[in-house]
Parts: C-alpha cells; sequence; structure tokens
C-alpha cells in the first residue's frame, strides 16, 4: 500500500477533455479519478467473473438493460 | 494516508464518547436473541447431556480428551455428560456447539439456556434422550439416533434463511 | 502485502488512563482469530447473560456467519479497504470501508466518500453488553481512520455509513454527521453522512 509508481499516460483530446468535466463533477483531481475508475472497473470485473450481471434500471419505467461486459 | 493523533484529543474524545454504541451496517448486528421467556430450572436437560456424551464417544474422546480439544473445564464437562441439573456456562456451550459442529442456537435450546420456538424441537430431543442409552461402546442404533438427530440441530428455519 | 500502523490511545474505563494501541489499515488473520476465539463466546456469554435479566431486546440475525469469507474475498480488491485497532496483544475494532460509494447530501451529491461498510467494537468495550466498558474511543478512532483514508484519496473527509440502531446518537451528536434518516434499502437503518466542514470540525479537539 505504501509503494507508489509512476506513470505517464497519453490521452486524446477527447479524453482529457472527459477526465477533466469528471474531476470537476466529482471534486476531484484527476489522478483520483483515473484511480477511482480502476477501482470501480477491477470491482465490476470480479463480480461479473463471479456470476453477476450488471444493469442500469430506467427510473421512470423501471426498465433493466445490462451493461455488456467481455 | 496520515493518522497523527495527539493524547488530548483522544482524551477530550474519549470525554465525549462516553457510553456510546457505534456499531455499523448490517455486518456488526448482534445475533437473534429467541424469547425472553424464563427456562424451567427443575427440567434435567437429559437430551442435552446424552448428546454431549454420544458425540464424544463419537469422535472417540474420553471426558478428558473432549475438555482439551474444547478449551473446558473438566468438572463441568463431568457435570453436563452425568446430568446433575447444572446449569452449563454459555461459553461451555459455545465450544461444545463449535467442537461438535453443530449450530450454538440449537445446541443451546438442548442445554436450555434460551427456550426453543419450535415445540417440535423439545419433541425430537426427547425422542433422541429415549432412544439413546449410555454404554460404553456407540451401538448402530445409537448411532443412527445420533446421526438423525444431528440433522435435526442443522435444520435451518425458513428465518435463518432469508437472513442468509 | 504491506501493512501500515498508527499510535492512537484508547481510554481504559478502569482507571481514567489512555492507553497506547495500535490502529493498522488491514484486517487479518490475527483479527479474525481474535472475532471467532474471543469476540464471539464473549457476545454470546453477554447476550445471554442479559436475556436471563430480561433486559436483552430481540435483534435481528446477524450475517455474521458468512463475513470471514467476504473479508477473505475483498482482500483483493482496491474498492474496499479494511482496518483495526488493537491494544494489549487483543483487537479492540475493526472497519471495513467501500470507495466506490456517492455522497447523497445535496450540497454534496454525487461526490465520492468513503462509505463505512461495517464498523463493530469488541464486546468487552459494548456498554450495553459489558457495564462498565473496558475502553472508549474504539469507534471515533476509526471514523477518524475513514476520514483520514478520504481526505488522503482525494475526497476531501466525505464519510457516510448505516449506523445500528442503538449507535444513533454516537453519529448524531458525538461525531456530528448528518442524519438523512431511515434507508429501505438499507432494512431502515438511519443513514449518516459527513460534510467536509463537518469532518475538519471532528478533527478538532472538542471544545469543553
Amino acid at each position: 500500500m505504501t509503494g507508489k509508481r509512476t506513470m505517464t499516460l497519453n490521452l486524446t483530446d477527447a479524453e482529457m477533455s472527459a477526465l477533466e468535466e469528471l474531476s470537476a463533477r466529482k471534486d476531484l483531481n484527476k489522478t483520483a479519478v483515473l484511480r477511482q475508475a480502476l477501482r470501480l472497473y477491477q470491482l465490476i470485473e470480479a463480480r461479473v467473473e463471479a456470476g453477476e450481471k450488471l444493469y442500469f434500471e430506467s427510473e421512470t419505467t423501471r426498465e433493466k438493460a445490462e451493461v455488456m461486459f467481455l | 494516508m496520515k493518522v497523527m493523533v495527539t493524547k488530548e484529543w483522544c482524551r477530550a474524545k474519549a470525554r465525549l464518547e462516553e457510553d456510546a454504541e457505534v456499531g455499523v451496517g448490517l455486518l456488526a448486528l448482534d445475533p437473534l436473541a429467541e424469547s425472553c421467556a424464563p427456562r424451567h430450572e427443575e427440567e434435567p436437560q437429559i437430551a442435552f447431556s446424552r448428546f454431549v456424551q454420544l458425540m464424544r464417544r463419537k469422535k472417540k474422546l474420553s471426558v478428558e480428551e473432549l475438555a482439551e480439544e474444547a478449551d473446558l473445564d473438566l468438572g463441568e464437562l463431568v457435570s453436563i455428560e452425568e446430568n446433575m441439573h447444572r446449569d452449563p456456562e454459555p461459553r461451555t456451550v459455545y465450544q461444545l456447539a463449535k467442537t461438535f459442529g453443530v449450530p450454538i442456537k440449537k445446541l443451546s435450546q438442548l442445554a436450555g439456556l434460551v427456550v426453543a420456538r419450535d415445540p417440535g424441537f423439545s419433541q425430537e430431543a426427547l425422542r433422541f434422550a429415549a432412544r439413546s442409552e449410555p454404554i460404553e461402546k456407540l451401538t448402530p442404533e445409537e448411532n443412527a439416533a445420533l446421526e438423525s438427530f444431528i440433522a435435526v440441530l442443522s435444520e435451518t428455519s425458513e428465518e435463518d434463511e432469508k437472513a442468509r | 502485502m504491506s501493512v501500515n500502523s498508527w499510535v492512537v490511545y484508547l481510554f481504559e474505563v478502569e482507571s481514567s488512563q489512555l492507553v497506547e494501541a495500535e490502529l493498522r489499515d488491514a484486517i487479518l488473520e490475527d483479527q479474525l482469530e481474535d472475532w471467532e476465539n474471543h469476540w464471539q463466546p464473549e457476545l454470546w456469554s453477554a447476550m445471554l447473560r442479559l436475556k436471563a435479566q430480561g433486559v436483552w431486546p430481540v435483534k435481528q440475525e446477524s450475517a455474521h456467519w458468512n463475513w470471514q469469507d467476504k473479508i477473505q474475498s475483498i482482500r483483493s480488491l482496491l474498492a474496499y479497504r479494511t482496518f483495526c485497532i488493537t491494544c494489549g496483544g487483543m483487537t479492540q475494532g475493526m472497519m471495513q470501508v467501500d470507495l466506490t460509494k456517492s455522497a447523497r447530501i445535496e450540497s454534496q451529491k454525487g461526490k465520492p466518500i468513503v462509505y463505512i461498510d461495517y464498523l463493530e467494537n469488541a464486546p468487552w468495550n459494548r456498554p450495553t453488553l459489558n457495564n462498565p466498558a473496558r475502553y472508549r474511543n474504539v469507534g471515533t478512532l476509526l471514523i477518524r481512520a475513514a476520514i483520514e483514508l478520504s481526505r488522503a484519496e482525494g475526497f476531501k473527509g466525505r464519510i457516510g455509513l448505516h449506523s445500528l440502531p442503538q449507535s444513533n446518537n454516537f453519529y448524531a451528536s458525538k461525531c456530528g454527521m448528518t442524519d438523512l434518516g431511515p434507508d429501505s434499502d438499507c432494512q431502515n437503518l438511519r443513514y449518516f453522512e459527513m460534510t467536509i466542514d463537518q469532518a475538519r470540525s471532528f478533527l478538532e479537539v472538542p471544545k469543553e
């Protein structure tokens, strides 16, 4: 947990723009946004691997749409 | 992450915390407590003492060996097996449940520490006590009686299933 | 895995003295053993003792039976972190947090929080089971750990939790959290959340 490693990230304009937008919306710096994304990605993968499915549910219609993962 | 607490902070917070409960989350909920009805102290817990004895013999242990394995007081174990109308200590029942691999709640009911909600359970306990007889070697009949009673103890109620 | 630890102080009720303890950012085998061999028997004994006195209210079934498996399964996931407090060679408190949840208070809605999935005090530290309790500050220090983690992760101290009914007052009055009321998605447990300002306030020495 204590050791930190540095990585250089090459992003397209669109990706950087998305990152900046998320950073503002979530009140996080860009590094924190990416670390959060990594957490979520790993967690979702682990749960799908364990046999669970991820859905979006419409608040109004209560319809479910599965989020497909490879 | 930095955590630098001062003694001053800790002292002041302890004064503030006082006698507070702090548990968070469903995982920290306490185990289900059964009905608060007091048990009848005169009722000998024959089925419990018979069960402990047979389970010990099934594991091919002497009383001393079981006391050691379950980390129990030898004297108490002896008086449980001889059914001397003694109140078993809750810790003793817990340790026995762990050693024998049976649900603590059901064993507590058998030991008379809590009142069984299911009247059928008491009947089963009585039937088991009647079918078993304490002799040196476990007979096939005793073994069969013990096996089927273990199945009763391990039966989960609908509520238990829902909670899981 | 590397484990970080920090010196903290518990308040020993009997002597009215502070005693040195350790806050660690992991729940390891020692903690699971202490839970199994010390917490559980003590909890069970205390509850039966209270029942015999007719003072214990009926509570809901605990999900503890699969707790040890759950702790093992989250070890490898970045989304979860665990903490414990040890003192005198014994685990005194444990906590598990989730870093993927978002705030609900309107002023910080959608922003990430450290959500406390689970926080438990050792039975001998709980006044309702053992009077007088052995140590104070376990809850306070674990909440502090959650806030410090929140700050370290860039969440600025925001935390959230579903309090057990007997603990509502602690989170409302002693920790100064905002009560958002019973949550029907969590067995009607009350949901509490801390804002950045409330977190800052918590870290200060309380005024007399």
